[in-house]
């Protein structure tokens, strides 16, 4: 194999900041390259890099043995290098269609050829399986997953030679997530190279021939993936040591199952239909299920962000209710922290202090209507250092934290308003290990401190190592509830399929 | 905290620089004013034709007479918008000049400014829209007023009108700015006009002296009343209106209309048999009748501060 | 303190720098434009569009625009005159329902785009032409001659030859910069114009914030009618057209963003102030129309170029 891609020496700067420092990378035709490290390691900068999408600060990037240096993102893609990035780039209110084909709509006199367009699009879509959406479906109507597969299947359908993935799979479900994969196996096969980026060390393992490991902006190796261990590549991305250990259950002291924290009986809010569970004090409760399964549209009937149809919500010993907007149930004991932190959950303009302070302003930190600023900054300050956020102060704007960071403001809201029970969308989603980490150590002690805990996720791992019971979703009924001893990935994967397999067995 | 802090900065910036420059009057320029009155020409809207030919007017005459005055000529972007225009009065004042010779927008709303521009010792002339007499006498305050008699005029037109129509012929009447003082003058010359030839008027709308109005709701009269057989314009930007509703609701040959003002593309209009009628009340020359006035009354303070009437003929196609 | 002293004089700085600029260019090129007199005289001039920017910088750091400013100012006036020449109120009872009556209309506003979430600009813009014609209707499209009555407010006190009408506008001022700053309710504005979905899943009810940021323009929007009829002592029903597009420039000019979630009071009063300072100045040199509004406008754009450059500056200086 001959190298495709290869740069020396990449470096960016921010002003003083170096973000990327002096790193070599090279990508063959026809590999998969992992690129691996926490959040802030210079991942997504290299990549933008090579994708013509931010400026170089220093060093040489040659395509194919010929000097490459791309001005912006068309002429990268005129080069033949095309970029899948984590935030979806789609415009939602055109179609499908229009979405895949922006760049290069099929015209004559400027006029769109309809026809044409569709067409192609449907070939695009076919050849990744996707036969199920519509051409004509506007792009905001559809799920995340589902825009994530037209983001990939736009980036597919173009002639590329390198093509950048970047947490292409953290929205997607297990079989789109494997029809991802039968395309990009494909593609190797043509030929192409693929830099892929993703936290899910385990499709890294399976997929990539080699893995390249950055920390703080450096490169620290690159070696074949077969050759290291999940292990290691946690250790490598971390400096070593502290390898992610999976927790065993520490014996919690759980609430009595009489009276619980949270109980939720026969909710039905759109997709959601009849689910009741309930909560113990001190009790961490997963809830995970296909894409679509409504998941976040049960947590958000229970938090009162959509209101239910029917059913109630019962918090602590107050009374059942069901909420109809999230003020209600703030004032009712809930918090929930949002699966999609820069749509719903931050004020992205805004600094650290003011995030953490929004709603606990009226409560706590004001009297007739003024805000006490220096109970408001040591509230922030002491929550940057319990959450460990990685920031230049409180008055960092939170637009300019990484992933990591952010979510550790959304939490740290939620626990200086305080709750009795704490509902999670997708907690770690798309952040580094060590945010992570933190993330669950603060689940962790919440939960010790007798609150009830919700989380909903679609990974496994995640759930396992942080739940005490995990119920599965399926077509939006609650189908299965497993324990500790009871559950296995197996076991959680034939419960999500029951309600589609029923289905099919009717008919 | 920082909010009163910048306040308190703002307020002694103010205070600061005004006592400063009060306590030391400045060079050369000051020392000749009192040789050479400095008048203010305070118009309205110099976008509209009618009152920049009467600016460029004023402006020519006093190049003509650049020993004997200075000139500042102001307007206002939008002819109702009256409070930039007492405010204009105000700032002419802070300025230092000797007179002020104004087109006020509003026949009531100026007249406190210029009472109080009065008690400074300022002279001030009124031209074009008379201001009210009630008002004035009220902030017991007389100004003279310089200009013509817009009642006479658009019943001079109207009389012209009424020669090229039947007795019981029906007409729509285009009026100008209600709260306008000309509006009201020209609105009854042409009223009592109609009356005494027996013509009825069956729609009579404000169409704010602007042609797109004008062209509107000319166009809504003509298809409520398709009898009519006149539309009276009581200004000529107006009456263009009219044109273009006439032509479209294809009755160019058999409604007539008259405009007030004499602007350039009227006549042209006149000449081409689209308008039959205007008034020319001598606009390029109202405000220079107006400052002589003015200049007058500055070099001599006893001189009696009269109306003067200044004249307004009918402008047809045989007289251009 | 020191140095939050110096961030907000270097807040300000672009701004005030604009503003005393302007002020040397007509000293220096109009011979009685550096006087105590002409500045006093722009102060007068201009309480009305101070109160309205105020209003406006509220309702667009909520994320809102507020087109009605005009012809619900002179709605107000035309309530005022109707009842102190019609009905022969004292001001003390007119005033308040001069109040009622435009902030009726800004609840009108608030209550329509946030209950059914139109835009509004739309909502406004329905507005701008309800509030004027009823303004027609109220005074019968007559312009309404009060007299001393109501002159009070607006004629500069003999002590210190600033009208009541600035002083209170200053005040007003000063409260909204504490009100945007100090309180959980301008946090509310900052945070809601930021992004809405974010404080509503926080738990905050967005509705009443927003229909307030809009009720406080439009009780303020019936100060400034009664800061211009005073002036004017007549109630005009054409009074403040474009009062509108004047306000919205003047919070741009202050660094407002029409996207929401930034903005400062004082920064809208300096803009206020250039604005005012600039049509003075000109008036004074008797520039020419057409050049007045080309420099007019060039300026607008200077002081909204020279503040996103300040920032950029500052950005990367952090």
């Amino acid at each position: 194999m001959s190298e495709l891609l290869a740069v020396t020496g990449m470096t960016k700067r921010y002003g003083s900041v170096t973000v990327l420092r002096d790193v070599a990378f090279d990508l063959k035709a026809g590999e998969i390259h992992a690129l691996l490290g926490a959040n802030g390691a210079g991942k997504s900068t290299l990549c933008k890099m090579v994708a013509g999408l931010t400026d170089v600060s220093g060093g040489q990037m040659q395509l194919g043995g010929e000097p490459y240096a791309p001005a912006d993102k068309p002429s990268a893609e005129t080069a033949g290098v095309q970029i899948v990035q984590q935030e979806l780039n789609l415009i939602p209110t055109l179609n499908v269609a229009e979405n895949l084909l922006l760049t290069r709509l099929p015209s004559r006199f400027g006029i769109v050829q309809h026809g044409d367009l569709h067409r192609r699009a449907r070939a695009a879509l076919d050849r990744l399986g996707l036969s199920d959406i519509q051409t004509h479906t506007q792009v905001g109507r559809l799920g995340v997953g589902r825009q994530q597969m037209v983001e990939i299947a736009t980036a597919l359908d173009r002639q590329c030679r390198v093509l950048i993935l970047d947490e292409p799979t953290a929205a997607l479900s297990g079989s789109e997530t494997e029809r991802l994969f039968e395309q990009l196996f494909r593609l190797r096969e043509q030929g192409v190279g693929m830099i892929y980026i993703s936290h899910r060390l385990d499709e890294v393992k399976r997929i990539a021939d080699r893995t390249t490991v950055l920390r703080d902006g450096k490169w620290v190796c690159t070696q074949p993936t077969r050759e290291i261990s999940t292990d290691d590549m946690v250790d490598l991305m971390s400096g070593g040591g502290t390898g992610m250990a999976t927790k065993t259950a520490s014996a919690r002291c759980l609430g009595p199952a009489d009276a619980p924290v949270l109980s939720v009986d026969s909710l039905t809010c759109g997709i959601v239909q009849d689910v009741s569970f309930a909560v113990r004090a001190g009790e961490t409760f997963g809830i995970t299920g296909l894409v679509g399964s409504g998941r976040t549209e049960l947590l958000r009937a229970i938090f009162g962000a959509d209101p239910a149809d029917s059913g109630s919500v019962t918090v602590g010993n107050r009374d059942a209710t069901r909420f109809s907007h999230p003020a209600d149930a703030v004032v009712g004991g809930l918090a929930m922290v949002t699966e999609d932190r820069k749509q719903n959950g931050l004020l992205l303009d805004q600094s650290i202090r003011s995030n953490t302070a929004i709603n606990s302003l009226a409560p706590f930190f004001s009297r007739c209507g003024v805000v006490l600023q220096q109970r408001e900054r040591t509230a922030a300050q002491s929550m940057c250092e319990q959450m460990d956020t990685r920031c230049t102060g409180i008055e960092q704007i939170v637009g300019t934290l990484s992933g990591g960071n952010q979510q550790k403001v959304v939490v740290a809201k939620w626990l200086t308003r305080g709750a009795d029970v704490f509902l999670f969308d997708e907690p770690t989603r798309g952040i580094d290990v060590a945010a992570r980490r933190r993330i669950y150590e603060m689940i962790d002690a919440l939960a010790s401190q007798g609150k009830g805990i919700v989380i909903v996720s679609s990974d496994l791992e995640e759930l396992f190592e942080t739940c005490d019971r995990i119920a599965v979703l399926s077509a939006g009924r609650l189908v299965r509830t497993f324990d500790r001893s009871g559950w296995s990935e197996d076991a959680i994967l034939q419960a999500s399929f029951e309600a589609h397999r029923s289905d099919a067995a009717r008919t | 905290m920082r909010s009163a802090w910048f306040s308190i900065a703002l307020l002694v910036l103010f205070v600061g620089c005004s006592s400063k420059s009060s306590t030391a009057p400045t060079g050369g320029d000051q020392d000749a004013s009192p040789a050479r009155p400095k008048v203010a020409l305070i118009m309205k809207s110099l976008a509209n034709e009618f009152f920049s030919t009467m600016a460029d007017g004023a402006k020519t005459h006093q190049s003509e007479h650049a020993d004997q005055y200075d000139l500042v000529v102001n307007g206002i972007k939008d002819e109702r918008d009256l409070s930039r225009q007492v405010a204009l009065v105000d700032e002419m004042v802070a300025a230092g000049v000797s007179a002020i010779v104004i087109a006020p927008a509003d026949s009531k709303a100026l007249v406190p400014a210029l009472r109080k521009a009065k008690e400074k010792g300022v002279v001030v002339v009124n031209i074009d829209n008379r201001l009210d007499r009630d008002v004035m006498e009220s902030e017991s305050v007389q100004i003279p007023f310089v200009g013509p008699d817009n009642r006479a005029g658009a019943q001079k037109v109207g009389d012209f009108l009424a020669t090229r129509l039947q007795k019981g012929d029906k007409v729509a009447v285009l009026e100008g700015i209600r709260t306008s003082f000309n509006a009201q003058q020209r609105h009854a010359g042409f009223l009592a006009a109609m009356k005494q030839a027996g013509v009825e008027v069956v729609s009579s709308q404000s169409a704010q002296w602007e042609m797109s109005q004008a062209n509107t709701i000319a166009a809504s009269m003509l298809s409520e009343h398709p009898e009519i057989k006149a539309i009276l314009a009581a200004n000529d930007s107006m009456a263009l209106g009219a044109i273009a509703a006439v032509k479209s609701a294809g009755r160019a040959d058999d409604v007539l209309i008259v405009g007030f003002d004499n602007i350039s593309a009227v006549q042209s209009a006149i000449r081409d048999g689209k308008v039959l009628a205007t008034a020319d009340q001598y606009g390029g020359k109202l405000a220079v009748f107006g400052i002589e006035t003015a200049l007058q009354l500055v070099n001599d303070q006893s001189a009696a501060a009269d109306d003067v009437e200044t004249p307004v003929d009918l402008v047809t196609a045989e007289t251009l | 303190m020191k140095h939050q002293l110096t961030q907000s004089v270097l807040q300000y700085a672009g701004l005030l720098g604009v503003l005393l600029l302007l002020i040397a260019v007509f000293s220096l090129s109009s011979e009685n434009f550096f006087q105590m007199q002409t500045l006093v005289t722009i102060a007068n001039s201009n309480p009305d569009l101070i109160f309205v920017s105020v209003g406006m910088t509220m309702v667009l750091i909520v994320g809102g625009i507020d087109l009605s400013v005009g012809s619900v100012l002179a709605l107000g006036s035309a309530v005022l005159g109707v009842l102190m020449v019609h009905y022969e109120w004292g001001l003390l009872a007119a005033l308040p329902v001069c109040l009622l009556a435009t902030g009726l209309c800004g609840l009108f506003n608030g209550m329509v785009s946030v209950w059914f979430s139109i835009p509004s600009f739309i909502v406004t813009l329905g507005m701008l032409e309800m509030a004027r014609g009823g303004s027609k209707v109220l005074t019968d499209s007559q312009s309404l001659y009060i007299g001393r009555s109501i002159e009070g407010f607006g004629e500069p006190l003999q002590s210190i030859s600033l009208s009541p009408a600035f002083l209170v506008a200053v005040g007003s001022v000063i409260v909204g910069q504490f009100l945007l700053t100090k309180t959980v309710f301008g946090r509310y504005l900052v945070a809601i114009g930021t992004n809405a979905e974010a404080v509503r899943m926080s738990g905050i009810r967005t509705a009443p914030i927003t229909v307030a940021a809009f009720v406080i323009s439009g009780v303020l929007v019936g100060m400034a009618a009664l800061a211009q009829t005073s002036r004017l002592s007549t109630a005009d029903p054409n009074a403040a057209i474009g009062l509108e597009l004047a306000a919205i420039a003047a919070c741009v000019i202050g660094g407002t963003s029409l996207m929401g979630g930034r903005g400062s009071v004082i920064a809208s009063f300096i803009g206020v102030l250039i604005i005012a300072v600039l049509q003075s100045g000109l008036a004074q040199l008797g520039v020419e129309d057409a050049t007045k509004q080309l420099i007019t406008g060039a300026v607008i754009i200077l002081a909204v170029l020279l503040d996103a450059l300040r920032s950029r500056f500052g950005k990367s200086d952090a």
